[in-house]
């Protein structure tokens, strides 16, 4: 019988010990305190090639001025305790800076206002915080990097007013509900459109951020509206899922699908004339971007409230 | 049962050697503020897992945990954001989780559906029901006083951390000392012997789920204080943590034996393991991988116990 | 009836020889040094109570364990076999009690399990059917091949397993109480086709308890206890008392031969004097009436009294009704009509909890399916149905529940090392007595016992045997359902018989006999009634 309870131990032990420290073995290469800068960045997850990109650019930098960079997310965008808990344990790890792409533009406060209390400089990127939740916090960032969602917005709609001069039917798909990036695409894509009235958004659904809900999503529009012209989708993951549905659905002569991020996937879909158009934002640029700043935050310079890293049209 | 046989001990000793194992490989890992921290982000899942345990014990299983404290969370944060006290706006709160509960015992016993069944369906009703009340946007920006379970510290420890510890406790006592622990285990051990004498098994096992439903409420409460906001999509996979944390922790699946001190050293495994990994600056696919093979290796050693008892010589 | 022996050589070698085979679990030392040996075409019979190591011995012949020590020599060669698999291979089939048939499949596809007759892949259902027909014409002709095994009675579903092991004309044929849900007349069919597998020259080992059957079918017996071989003698003449003695290891046995299944013997003569005032009498108060009870496709009209202190056993057929009546009057299945009085007072029981308040107390057929929580400890499962009264505030109170616990085994003498010990660690007669703790402890005042002393070695058999005559002396009514002819000859005041839902017999002790009741259980006399057990 006292093999049972050794037999739990050893269970236990064999996965979880183990694992931390093979690859504690991989990971340490001289970690003590100060000798060189870490720089975190944590993005809302890895499951999306434009935070592979943004990892990708930061790299280069990292690289280059010879900083530490971990990269670190949730699974899912949608898991905002997870990216809080994530931030949370990096505070506890010293990071010199903390890059962080929040899932949540609320729901992060708290958690930069920790790395605040640890005297870590915050660097925004890509998605901003809400303002007036975060100085009702009293946190305060260092900088934001990132592009003016609500000018891309706009970049797509001029885009389908001149493509569909005679008017039609548009849906949208939108990011997770709350996202200040999806919010601000929408606002600059319905400002475009307010010039073209004969161009009507006739249905707006969610399909947060993921490929999949993309595709059934607008399986069901396309079900629910047969003379739909063209749509929108908040980002790529989202534009390539709609485009397999229109495929699927044997419209894709008559539907005109407008990305953004400018995805290698999307690209190479524009080139194919599966997709009409996206919004490249040059994620790469902002993650070399982010460590930059971070590296100028060290050096002790202060930074510009916000940098914008800029946007063009791929058609 | 000697205290070093029981299963709670492998856990424990399991943990503590994890403990260590990071104590080695990191020097961040020891420290008051993160071991703190670690507290506080096992408190979610902890929560979760109490409610979790019971209907586990009881021989069922409760998938629509994550969406419950997604629906519970909606439901206290319009209500505070009403104006109402937060006192009724929780108490409203734990009310919507032990109708939910509720629906699934009755789903489950009255119904006769298997438990698997049951709640994937109140899983998806209550996801929706959550996602049509806050009309698909997180509602937040909440008076302090809720949110005082997240910053306010008590002994050093955050308010949080305590509440978890403390519904531990009471849990252990029901489920040891009171009628309704030891029916839960006889009906998980047994269900017609239990019948047969005399236990109310549609009523207990409708109980179970109740008080599922309720640790749903209570956890959507405590994430309410620490994210500041309660979005309908909340909790999504919640439910397969909690599964995890009671497993790990010793309990079978298969219901009849178990215990909510296990189960506590399950979700502050999980979170240790998270913690560490975090902090090794481990990818996050590795952490998925590492996370997934501690459970196995949990349920692996659980069945090969199940078999050693059974085969002992009678 | 005699038992044709086979072509039994004694100067060729045996079948089968084990010889100095040891096995230990941690804690135990199951077999230490046991010898066997059986002949080619013999019916070797095994006894020894539960713990004896006859388990234990049959699982290492079979493969599923490997021997510590020791030889096997099947024919005079040595053989290890390595799995349950290599045993088959090699001529080993066991039948063991727990049935190993998918439920789902049909009685065929279970008779073929592994090896159906196939072509290019595809099964050849006709041929499969034919196979099976003939693998069952012996046994059991009437079962329709096609239908699903769950769909059989269970004591048909025994015949099946059997066949399947007859089948394969295996060279040692193992059957480990094959009878425990045949009807008799299934038990002759039975013996006859142990008998042609003997005439072929298979060699049967026969593990049962029942003396009369081992009368009838065994060539030799060999007796184990503790684990040790303690004599191996011819089966005829049948010495009841000395092979008791042989299995049981404790001088406190109640009476050398309490299981003695002959009713001539002095054992049913010895009648455990009674306090008087509780003697059955016909005029008091029934303690127990029942009136027209009916359950649709079970119980027709069902009606009978019984006497505080009065034994009173059920007999019949399988099928007949005893369970169906049991567990309707415990209000576990509905009654259609009919009325149940207890002490006088009419009693609605629509859920066993009623039952229990009304004073019943049932003690069910199988206690590992549903009359025990194996997983928990002596003291959990007696004090089981009474912890809502035991509780203050919902809470219950330890020292309270243990010694309850402690009196109930020290009232029933139940073999344990301690409460807290787990009940899958007990014997099967310790395990019964807890079942009969946890209702004795309820206060039970009539209690329905269905098939007590199912798959417990004689011993302990003999033990609970004598616990039912002293719950009787103390003024309890007990409802014995037995398919045991003896046991309800030696036990019963009155037996009731049930033949189809119905009762059609009320015999006195004085008039019983297994032929009588035997008789009247499967219609071959009309019904009848005692004369003073006015309903």
């Amino acid at each position: 019988m006292r093999s049972l309870a050794l037999m739990r131990v050893l269970g236990v032990l064999v996965a979880g010990a183990l694992a931390a420290l093979t690859l504690a073995a991989c990971n340490r290469g001289g970690d003590s305190a100060a000798a060189k800068p870490v720089v975190a960045l944590v993005v809302k997850t890895l499951n999306n090639p434009f935070f592979i990109e943004m990892e990708a650019g930061a790299r280069e930098v990292a690289d280059s001025l010879g900083y530490e960079l971990l990269v670190q997310a949730p699974e899912r965008e949608i898991d905002v305790e997870r990216q809080m808990q994530i931030v949370e344990n990096l505070i506890q790890r010293r990071v010199s800076v903390l890059a962080l792409v929040p899932n949540g533009s609320r729901e992060l406060v708290p958690a930069v206002v920790k790395a605040n209390g640890a005297d870590i400089p915050v660097v925004i990127v890509d998605t901003r915080l809400d303002a007036a939740t975060l100085s009702a916090a009293g946190g305060r960032i260092a900088t934001f990097v990132g592009s003016d969602n609500v000018d891309g917005g706009r970049l797509a709609g001029r885009f389908l007013v001149e493509a569909l001069p005679s008017g039609g039917q548009i849906a949208v798909l939108e990011g997770i509900p709350g996202h200040e990036t999806g919010d601000a695409r929408l606002t600059g894509f319905r400002e475009a459109l307010a010039s073209a009235p004969s161009l009507r958004i006739v249905a707006s659904q969610t399909a947060n951020w993921e490929r999949d809900q993309a595709f059934t999503v607008t399986q069901n529009l396309l079900q629910a509206h047969p003379d739909l012209e063209a749509l929108f989708a908040c980002n790529d993951v989202m534009a390539l899922g709609a485009v397999e549905a229109i495929a699927a659905a044997g419209r894709t002569d008559r539907i005109r699908v407008v990305g953004f991020d400018a995805q290698d996937d999307a690209q190479q879909a524009i080139r194919e004339g599966r997709m009409a158009a996206t919004i490249a934002q040059n994620p790469r640029a902002m993650g070399r971007l982010a460590v930059l700043s971070a590296a100028r935050l060290l050096a002790g310079d202060t930074l510009p409230a916000e940098q914008p890293v800029p946007i063009s049209l791929v058609k | 049962m000697r205290w070093w046989r029981r299963r709670e001990t492998g856990t424990m000793v399991g943990l503590l050697l994890l403990c260590v194992a990071l104590f080695i490989a990191t020097p961040y890992f020891a420290t008051v503020d993160n071991l703190r921290n670690v507290a506080e982000q096992s408190t979610v899942i902890g929560t979760l897992a109490i409610g979790m345990t019971f209907v586990i014990i009881a021989g069922g299983i409760d998938l629509s945990v994550g969406s419950v404290v997604a629906l519970s969370g909606v439901v206290l944060a319009m209500t505070l954001r009403a104006g109402t006290g937060a006192a009724i706006a929780v108490a409203l709160a734990l009310l919507v989780g032990a109708a939910t509960g509720a629906v699934n015992g009755a789903l489950v016993t009255i119904g006769r559906l298997p438990p698997f069944i049951a709640t994937l369906g109140t899983m998806s009703v209550a996801r929706g029901l959550a996602l049509l009340l806050a009309d698909g946007r997180p509602i937040s920006g909440f008076p302090d006083g809720l949110r005082a379970l997240a910053t306010a510290r008590w002994f050093g420890l955050p308010v949080s951390v305590m509440v978890m510890l403390g519904l531990f406790a009471i849990a252990q006592l029901v489920l040891t000392r009171t009628v309704l622990g030891r029916f839960t285990f006889a009906i998980g051990g047994n269900a017609e012997a239990a019948r047969l004498a005399g236990i109310p098994v549609r009523g207990y096992t409708t109980g179970t789920y109740v008080i599922a439903g309720v640790s749903a409420a209570l956890c959507a409460t405590l994430l309410l204080a620490r994210l500041n906001s309660a979005q309908p999509i909340a909790g999504i996979g919640y439910e397969l943590d909690a599964i995890a944390a009671v497993v790990i922790g010793g309990t079978s699946l298969l219901g009849g034996s178990g215990s909510v001190l296990g189960t506590l050293l399950g979700a502050l495994l999980m979170s240790v393991l998270r913690n560490g990994l975090n902090l090794l600056g481990v990818s996050s696919y590795i952490q998925q991988i590492a996370i997934g093979t501690v459970i196995v290796s949990a349920v692996l050693v659980d069945m090969a116990l199940q078999r050693r008892l059974r085969h002992t010589p009678s | 009836m005699p038992s044709t022996v086979g072509t039994t050589t004694p100067a060729t070698t045996p079948r089968l020889q084990m010889r100095g085979v040891r096995k230990a679990f941690p804690g135990v030392v199951a077999l230490d040094g046991v010898d066997l040996e059986v002949r080619a075409g013999e019916v070797h019979v095994l006894l020894g109570e539960n713990g004896a190591g006859k388990s234990t011995l049959i699982n290492v012949l079979g493969g599923a364990l490997r021997p510590d020590a020791g030889a096997i020599a099947l024919n005079g060669e040595t053989v290890a076999f390595s799995s349950p698999r290599d045993a088959r291979a090699r001529g080993i089939a066991i039948v063991h009690q727990e049935l190993a048939l998918v439920p789902a499949l049909s009685v065929a596809e279970n008779l073929l399990l592994g090896a159906p007759p196939a072509r290019a892949g595809f099964v050849q259902r006709a041929q499969l059917h034919a196979e099976a027909a003939a693998a069952l014409t012996v046994l059991d002709p009437s079962i329709d091949v096609r239908q699903p095994v769950s769909a059989l009675r269970l004591g048909q579903q025994q015949l099946v397993e059997i066949a399947r092991a007859m089948r394969g004309h295996p060279a040692v044929l193992v059957l480990d109480e094959p009878t425990s849900a045949l009807t008799p007349h299934e038990v002759t069919r039975l013996f006859d086709g142990i008998r042609r597998l003997t005439a072929s020259g298979t060699s049967v080992i026969y593990i049962s308890h029942r003396m009369d059957e081992i009368a009838v079918i065994g060539d030799r017996i060999t007796v184990l206890r503790d684990g040790r071989h303690v004599t191996t003698v011819p089966a005829h003449p049948l010495q009841h008392e000395q092979l008791v003695r042989w299995m049981a290891n404790r001088d406190d046995v109640a009476g050398d031969a309490a299981a003695d299944p002959m009713p001539a013997t002095a054992e049913a003569s010895r009648v455990v004097h009674r306090d008087p005032r509780v003697t059955p009498s016909a005029g008091a108060t029934s303690r127990l009436r029942v009136h027209a009870l009916s359950r649709r496709g079970a119980l027709y009209d069902i009606s009978f009294s019984a006497d505080a202190g009065e034994i009173v056993g059920f007999a019949g057929l399988l099928g007949a009704g005893r369970t169906e009546l049991a567990r309707a009057l415990f209000g576990v299945d509905r009654l259609d009509a009919g009325e149940v009085f207890v002490d006088g007072l009419r009693v609605h029981c629509t859920h066993p909890g009623d039952a229990i308040r009304a004073g019943f107390g049932f003690v069910t057929e199988d206690r590992k399916g549903d009359g025990l929580l194996l997983m928990r400890s002596v003291r959990e499962n007696i004090a089981l149905p009474l912890l809502r009264s035991l509780a203050r505030f919902g809470v219950v109170p330890r020292p309270s529940e243990t010694t309850l616990a402690e009196d109930a085994v020290r009232d029933l003498r139940i073999r344990t090392p301690s409460v807290q010990q787990s009940v899958l660690a007990l014997s099967g007669g310790n395990q019964q007595k807890v079942v009969l703790a946890k209702w004795l402890a309820t206060g039970a005042r009539i209690l329905l016992l269905d098939e007590p002393t199912r798959g417990i070695d004689v011993a302990a058999k003999a033990e609970i045997h004598a616990l039912i005559r002293s719950l009787a002396a103390r003024g309890v009514t007990v409802l014995l359902f037995s398919s045991e002819l003896p046991e309800l000859l030696t036990l019963a005041d009155r037996t009731l018989v049930l033949r189809g839902g119905r009762l059609v017999g009320d015999v006195a002790r004085a008039d019983s006999s297994a032929e009588r009741l035997l008789a009247l259980a499967v219609g071959a006399v009309d019904a009848e009634t005692h004369a003073g057990s006015a309903a």
